[in-house]
């Protein structure tokens, strides 16, 4: 089982989540390059401007491992990146589990993705300007505990670590990225996990992908946010046990 | 002793938190709003009954809010706390209310959460002052571009201004060559004494510009990483390759005195032609600066396994501020603009030495300006 995050976090993301798959599998997680304990001179702009540069890396990973018939557990921006990688790989995964999908962030005429094209720029512009407090939030806090600076240092480093640079790319690559048409494609088994209110990909657009994948599966959680994985971990955990 | 505090006083913790110099928000495990105090209301133009029941993330700018959801709520949830996370708060009217937002968690024992209570400060001023310093350093930045592409594009055209140096250098040898060719086929002939001075002229002439071309060559040579190079043999006698530029420049100046002694009893393990040009110049300067009065001299000798070598003239000496970049490339002194070379002779002259692993040392006096090459011996087999 193949835990993948999303923009914004590492693998931290599915800690709560995880484990309580450990008995019946073998699970594996990692950092997508920029994120975590990622290899940041692995990046390279030109391949991870698109999804498809993302999605090849989960291949890599998947062959290394001689993956087959495996579940991708995907978490926003990576369930899109699972369903590329399910089409272009046929057999790796038997499973996809897409948490918090949504194909294209962006409205397009009848299809509303929650944000403009204005508003998406906006954000882009937001990450950029909060440069600063954004490092700041990523590197260790050592002053205020500058009597034990290793505690400071496990408690704000150790998580969600995105290289600030590259967070903006993926941040272009995530929002303005347009995976309507690849849904069509995905022949593997998929569960969609939805929660009832995200604000990052709404119930309509979780709804669009479940339409459009065949035979999937669209399990609306009580939980509210994006990160039900952290938020309401057991909720995600029985609906994934149903289905795998 | 400090004075104790009035008993009088005492704080009101209600007014305390419905009045303090901050925001509160408390939300609900999921994410709604509890509990809001007057300042933030006041804040925002929202009555605290329109305040409760929404999403932290309805207060915020749609960017704010997708890098809360992204970002700072996953932190939330895993480390329990978050710190100066920078906020843009929107008011009832549509206002952005740029603050600094702090964050903790109540849990149960069980770890789950109780709810999660905000601290949230006006951070207009320090919003502003760290976006001047955004700018500030995109603007260092760019400038710091602009200048490396200036650099880049100042060396690229210095190397080819070297380059050019070197192939003119090259090409005016030919040239030359004709014109010393041409000086000695008339010579051969019977002429008068008019002629035959013009013609010597024109062969010291000659040299003296062979000579030039070739420190212009080792000049552009060097600065273009070829460095001097040595073609050493220990076997011919070096003494013939002295005598001959001493010739030559005697013959250039045919009024002045140049003195020489040459005591050369073993081999010396260097490059012939080299040793002329180096001896070429250090004559040549000699003769230039010394004073026309006295004799220049020039003696050579091995011994105590070391060669050396050195040129003096009399004159005034060489002033002290001047001695440190005497042998730096177009280093011409304070002289008369009649006298003026390239400024190339002496740092050609050092480099040779320098190739040989020898020295190239000055001393200058009232009574005498004298410049020794020094090279160890290592005998002809090397």
């Amino acid at each position: 089982m193949l835990f993948a995050h999303g923009f914004g976090c590492d693998q931290n993301m599915w800690r709560f989540v995880a484990p309580a798959f450990e008995t019946e599998f073998k699970t594996v997680l990692f950092d997508h390059v920029g994120a975590g304990g990622s290899d940041l001179s692995a990046y390279d702009p030109a391949k991870y401007s698109t999804l498809a540069g993302y999605a090849d890396d989960v291949i890599e990973l998947g062959r290394e491992l001689g993956l087959n018939g495996a579940v991708f557990v995907g978490h926003s921006v990576s369930a899109m990146i699972g369903v590329l990688a399910s089409i272009k790989a046929p057999g790796m995964f038997s499973r996809l589990v897409l948490v918090g999908p949504s194909a294209r962030y962006i409205d397009d005429g009848d299809y509303k993705g929650g944000f403009s094209a204005a508003q998406i720029g906006e954000l882009l512009e937001f990450l950029e300007a909060n440069h600063m407090g954004w490092s700041a939030q990523m590197a260790p806090a050592i002053m205020g505990n500058a009597d034990r600076p290793e505690l400071a240092e496990e408690l704000t480093n150790s998580f969600c670590r995105t290289d600030p640079d590259i967070a903006k790319d993926f941040a272009r690559v995530t929002f303005t990225s347009d995976n309507r048409v690849d849904l069509r494609k995905v022949k593997t088994p998929t569960l969609i996990l939805q929660c009832s209110e995200d604000m990052i990909a709404s119930s309509e657009v979780g709804e669009f992908v479940h339409r459009a994948i065949p035979g999937s599966r669209f399990v609306i959680l009580d939980a509210t946010g994006h990160c039900p994985n952290l938020s309401a971990p057991e909720e995600v955990i029985s609906a994934m046990r149903s289905f795998v | 002793m400090q004075n104790p505090p009035s008993a009088s006083i005492i704080e009101d913790l209600e007014d305390l938190y419905e009045n303090a110099p901050c925001g509160y928000l408390s939300l609900d495990p999921r994410g709604r709003i509890f509990k809001v105090n007057k300042t933030l209301c006041h804040w925002l133009g929202y009555a605290p009954e329109q305040m409760l029941g929404k999403n932290f993330g309805d207060l915020l700018n749609v960017a704010g809010r997708m890098f809360y959801e992204t970002h700072i709520a996953p932190l939330l949830r895993m480390q329990g706390f978050f710190n100066e996370v920078a906020l843009d708060l929107v008011s009832q009217k549509g206002d952005r209310l740029p603050v600094i937002a702090n964050a903790a968690e109540r849990r149960a024992a069980d770890g789950s959460v109780i709810s999660t209570r905000l601290t949230l400060l006006m951070a207009a001023d320090r919003r502003r002052y760290e976006q001047r310093l955004l700018a500030a350093r995109d603007q260092s930045r760019s400038s710091e571009a602009a200048a490396r592409a200036t650099l880049k594009d100042e060396r690229e055209t210095s190397e080819l201004r070297e380059q050019f140096i070197a192939v003119l250098g090259h090409d005016l040898r030919n040239p030359l060559a004709s014109i010393s060719a041409g000086a000695r086929i008339l010579l051969r002939k019977p002429k008068d004494e008019t002629e035959t001075r013009v013609l010597h002229m024109m062969q010291t002439t000659v040299t003296r510009m062979s000579g030039l071309i070739d420190n212009v060559l080792d000049f552009a040579r060097g600065r273009l990483g070829g460095g001097i190079t040595l073609s050493r043999d220990a076997n011919r006698p070096l003494e013939p390759v002295l005598r001959q530029v001493v010739d030559e420049l005697s013959t250039a100046a045919p009024d002045r005195v140049i003195e020489s002694d040459f005591r050369i009893t073993s081999p010396v393990n260097c490059d012939r032609s080299r040793m002329g040009q180096m001896v070429s110049n250090l004559l040549g300067n000699a003769l230039t600066h010394g004073s026309p009065e006295a004799p220049v001299k020039v003696v050579a000798a091995t011994d105590n396994g070391m060669f050396e070598l050195w040129v003096a003239n009399a004159g005034e000496p060489i002033p002290q501020a001047a001695m440190a970049n005497l042998f730096e490339p177009f280093f011409r002194g304070q002289v008369r603009a009649s006298l003026q070379g390239l400024g190339l002779g002496l740092h050609i002259a050092s480099e040779i030495a320098k190739a040989h692993e020898g020295t190239l040392t000055v001393t200058s006096t009232a009574e005498e300006t004298r410049f020794t090459f020094r090279m160890p011996l290592r005998g002809a087999d090397v």
